[in-house]
């Protein structure tokens, strides 16, 4: 009986600081965020006006909103597929490989994700400048004369892709490392065992590495939901502004644009509600669609 | 034979593309930054003409990195040993015990990791602003806004639910007989806790850190909105160097500061780089 | 790890000591000053540097014995945005005109933040004999940036104006024996002149550029009583064809834009475009005064020389139109100190500070006095004669609304400029970018 007591005193020792830390600053805030939504507020003043849900019904018809989640919904699904493929293959080359400078590689590749923001916006922007940019030098190499360049930043069909080629760039390295770390704890064994059978290496890679990481890669698509909208909009704010004419507005540099160019922060905190929801639905649905049996050798 | 060297071809040029792509950037940030700003208006890959080092002064001078260094050193070590001392405890806790409301609180933990502190940092300024309003009325002081300690403890608690997702995943990979051989040895809760689970946690602990003090070093809106008046951080501060439309812009200096925020982050990154890899199981494998 | 939690704890006590003992210092500073009065100005660290309010703001102390505490930053609409909300501390000045970034100034105007200052006219200037209105040109103070809703009351004084438009190579010029166009038929011959060369006609840094260019167009083509119902989002002055003529005019332009404007119209890369003016690959950019010393730095073709001129007329004879941009400053409504920062405002227009706005910086103030400080020969009398040589000038900026969400007409990014993006690069066409203005100013008459 003492015992449960003094459990339980440990429990809530533990756990409490944490809960109500949590509560303070991030649970109350979202629960305000839900109610500043139902105001007509620029966002200065004390003039509030509660308008119910009229600013969700208008969220809802506005265009510029709808193509913000469309272009944030794209790179969360085009980023999320190519970073995990070069991820994967990368990680299961350095794991399972005998390669010279493997060390620094691994250092290497980590780089991207501890630069700031500033910092790859600006190395993309000298990448992407349409006269003298690196990719455009390149691909000119193999281009008649009168080639015209690429607008990377500039054409409304492209510029999403662009944004992309950053976050990728940035993201490869760190779910890299992450899924090395699985890998490097899968028994060599297996390996062993299925190079004697003379399955090949990708056969492997298949059979062997990717259904027993398969929970770990399960938990980096949440983190992919949840990056890649914060970080769109991180790369968006600096490089491109949303433009060209919002082309590449994703949903927070719409919030942004709302809550204080457009002096509706109703609406913005509205915007802000619909992207909690919506991200925290798209992990579920991810997280149920991706559900496998364990698997266990 | 020929057919697996075909492959280490593929390999290593695959992996040595990437290299290039990495390395060729990074050390372009590092030129720019002692380049003069004539050398910015012409093509960006040019190699800087000398070594202008005036840049790093004039960033230290002018635009106070040195002040804002020290304000961020200060204010992420704070936030680092806050999120550390109250996310440790409880990430054991509920990987390990059962209790009421645990489920509950897994549950929350897991819809904060979908909070974006874009969106909540004026609730939570007006919810500091109304307090030091009602500490005013009462006690004539102010304490909350414009103070480095509570923005610390804004930080850690933002990092709260990664920090214990992450741990909690750990914790669940130690063996349970460690705690129970602690048991045997007459230790309390505490006393295993802190003495046996929490050093075999290490490597998760580095992982954790490394993580959050990114997240902390680089951090700009909170720090911008709850240190209005006094005191700026690092990011804060290039930022201000950054933004320079309709005027001229001070493009060396800029990236001197890139490069002063940049470094730390380096040098933390590989001095622990070989233990992140150790720490990083997350919802991995139960062996 | 017990030796490890010890010290994290004592490090945490170490820091809380650390940040209390800075709490003390900082009130008890302020405690000390109370006796002398202080002036709290916040401003734009923009165009113009910071050197020349020092300067001013020193003057001023001297003058009144006023502290005055002066905060310039180029990020001052972030920073200030929490200050305001919160309502303490407040700057007794700012210095942040409208439609700048971060659009601080148009909000405070939305939500009816800013001090009526129309008794700032009859104030006598600190130190002088006469009062700001008698000193102040005529016409500035009516403007919508001034006076926002139309009521006749004060609310931004108008500071730091500079005329807008379009700048070029006059060395380039002089070498090929080009003549500068007058109207815009010549522009497009001269287009197609330029680009036979390989030099395109035209330019922009980024949309938000196009506030003053298509604010002298608008004048151009419909006038100055339209464009001031234009202004007020009168919908049926929106849909006159000579208001579809200034749209077209820059859909036409859109055709001889320089390739990659578009791609570097953003913070990033606007600096690219207008460097394009300086290497002869591009012949007109539109921009304000402060653009040659924005480009100091800039490497520059042989023979570089900057040329200056009003917007070409729609046909030959007709009104062409220079926008005069105009900076503000205001008091907050929250402003503690309304009468100290009211005589600092008047200061202002002292020619003292007149004098040393101008020699600190270049900015000209709109007094009657301010245009004898320009030296003959110099760029910017160049500059400010434009309207000496028959252009006209015009103000900048739509009347106060209430915000509408999810319509942004007016910003850089908005649907009036930001639109012109995808005219150029052909993403839409004019009578899109026509027909989108339309609807949109529409649901500000609902």
């Amino acid at each position: 009986m003492r015992k449960s007591k003094q459990k339980s005193l440990f429990t809530f020792i533990c756990v409490a600081p944490s809960v109500i830390l949590f509560t303070i600053f991030m649970l109350i805030p979202t629960i305000n965020i839900f109610w500043m939504s139902l105001l007509k507020w620029g966002g200065l003043s004390a003039n509030k006006k509660f308008v119910g849900l009229s600013n969700f019904i208008k969220l809802f018809s506005d265009l510029n909103f709808i193509r913000s989640l469309q272009n944030t919904l794209f790179l969360i699904v085009i980023v999320t597929l190519v970073t995990i493929s070069f991820a994967l293959v990368f990680a299961a080359i350095l794991t399972r490989e005998k390669l010279k400078g493997q060390n620094i590689l691994r250092i290497v590749f980590y780089i991207p994700n501890i630069l700031s923001v500033v910092v790859i916006s600006a190395i993309f922007s000298a990448v992407y400048d349409p006269s003298n940019g690196l990719l455009n030098t390149i691909v000119g190499l193999f281009q008649p004369e009168n080639w015209k360049t690429i607008k990377f930043l500039g054409n409304p069909d492209i510029v999403v892709y662009s944004i992309a080629g950053a976050m990728i760039w940035q993201a490869i390295g760190y779910y890299m490392v992450m899924y090395m770390a699985s890998m490097s704890s899968i028994s060599i064994h297996l390996y062993e065992a299925a190079d004697l059978e003379g399955a090949s290496k990708i056969k492997q890679f298949f059979d062997i590495t990717l259904p027993l990481i398969w929970t770990n890669i399960r938990t980096t698509l949440t983190f992919f939901v949840i990056s890649s909208i914060n970080l769109s909009f991180l790369f968006v704010k600096v490089m491109t502004t949303g433009g060209p004419d919002g082309a590449s507005e994703t949903v927070l540099s719409y919030l942004y644009k709302q809550a204080y160019d457009n002096a509706s922060y109703g609406y913005g905190m509205a915007i802000g509600a619909v992207v909690f929801v919506v991200s925290f639905l798209l992990s579920a649905v991810i997280n149920h669609v991706t559900k496998r049996d364990v698997i266990q050798f | 034979m020929k057919k697996i060297n075909l492959y280490k071809v593929f390999v290593y040029v695959a992996l040595f593309s990437l290299f290039i792509s990495i390395i060729i950037p990074v050390a372009w940030v590092f030129m720019a930054s002692i380049k003069e700003n004539a050398e910015f208006y012409t093509s960006p890959w040019n190699l800087p003409k000398g070594f202008y080092f005036q840049n790093f002064i004039n960033a230290f001078e002018k635009a106070k990195m040195g002040e804002y260094f020290l304000n961020s050193v200060i204010l992420t070590g704070l936030s680092l040993i806050i999120l550390l001392v109250v996310s440790v405890p409880a990430a054991y806790v509920l990987a390990r015990y059962e209790f009421k409301f645990k489920k509950l609180i897994n549950i929350l933990y897991m819809a904060g990791l979908f909070i974006n502190v874009n969106y909540i940092v004026v609730p939570i300024f007006l919810m500091l602003l109304n307090w030091d309003n009602i500490l005013y009325k009462y006690l004539n002081v102010e304490f909350f806004l414009n103070n480095i300690f509570v923005l610390a403890i804004i930080y850690a608690a933002t990092g709260i639910p990664f920090t214990i997702y992450l741990l909690q995943s750990y914790f669940k990979t130690i063996s349970k007989s460690y705690e129970d051989a602690a048991c045997i040895d007459g230790c309390d809760y505490f006393q295993t806790m802190i003495k046996i689970m929490i050093p075999l946690a290490k490597p998760s602990i580095i992982t954790v850190i490394l993580f959050n003090f990114l997240a902390f070093w680089n951090e700009y809106i909170i720090a911008l909105t709850m240190l209005p008046n006094s005191n700026k951080t690092l990011p804060v501060g290039v930022v201000n160097l950054y933004q320079a439309s309709r005027g001229k812009a001070e493009y060396g200096m800029l990236y001197a500061g890139l490069v002063i925020v940049m470094l730390p982050t380096l040098i933390l990154y590989i001095l622990v780089q070989r233990k992140l890899t150790e720490g990083m199981t997350v919802g991995g494998i139960k062996d | 790890m017990t030796k490890l939690f010890k010290l994290l704890f004592v490090g945490l006590l170490l820091f809380v000591s650390v940040a209390c003992a800075k709490k003390e210092e900082t009130t008890t500073t302020t405690t000390t000053t109370e006796e002398q009065k202080v002036l709290k100005v916040a401003g734009l660290n923009g165009g113009y540097g910071d050197a020349g309010w020092k300067a001013v703001a020193a003057a001023f102390e001297e003058q009144t014995g006023v502290k005055v505490e002066l905060t310039l930053e180029k990020n001052i609409a972030e920073t200030l945005r929490p200050v305001l909300t919160s309502g303490k501390d407040v700057p007794d000045v700012i210095y942040l005109s409208v439609g700048a970034e971060g659009k601080l100034t148009d909000t405070m105007i939305a939500e009816k933040q800013i001090a009526d200052i129309s008794d700032l006219l009859s104030t006598t200037i600190p130190g002088e004999s006469g009062t700001v209105g008698a000193k102040i040109i005529p016409g500035f103070t009516d403007a919508l940036t001034s006076s926002p809703y139309q009521d006749g009351k004060l609310y931004l004084a108008p500071i730091n104006y500079s005329p807008c438009g379009l700048f070029y190579n006059a060395g380039l010029f002089e070498e090929k024996g080009w003549t500068v166009p007058t109207t815009w038929d010549e522009m497009w011959e001269l287009g197609d002149k330029a680009k036979a060369e390989g030099i395109a006609l035209f330019t922009y840094p980024t949309t938000g550029y196009f506030d003053a260019f298509f604010s002298a167009l608008l004048n151009e083509t419909a006038g100055p009583e339209v464009y001031a119902r234009l202004m007020n989002y009168d919908a049926t002055a929106w849909e006159l064809p000579e208001v579809k003529k200034a749209f077209e005019i820059v859909g036409k332009l859109a055709t001889y834009t320089e390739e990659n404007t578009v791609s570097n119209a953003n913070k990033d890369g606007f600096t690219k475009n207008q460097q394009l003016i300086l290497e002869n690959k591009a012949l007109f950019v539109p921009n304000g005064t402060w653009l040659p010393g924005e480009m100091k730095d800039a490497p520059r073709e042989k023979g570089f020389k900057w040329g200056f001129m009003a917007l070409p007329s729609v046909t030959a004879g007709s009104d062409r139109y220079s926008t005069t941009f105009v900076e503000q400053v205001y008091i907050p409504e929250a402003s503690a100190n309304k009468d100290v920062a009211k005589q600092f405002v008047a200061f202002l227009y002292s020619d003292k500070a007149v004098e040393l706005f101008y020699k600190n910086g270049g900015a000209v103030l709109p007094t009657t006095t301010a245009s004898s400080f320009i030296e003959d020969g110099s760029d910017a009398k160049l500059f400010y004669s434009i309207y000496d040589t028959g252009a006209k000038a015009n103000a900048v900026g739509f009347a106060a609304r209430e915000a509408i969400e999810g319509v942004d007409l007016t910003s850089a990014e908005g649907i009036l400029y930001g639109t012109v993006n995808s005219v150029v690069n052909g993403s839409k066409t004019v009578d899109d970018w026509y027909n989108s203005v339309i609807e949109a100013v529409k649901q500000y008459n609902k």
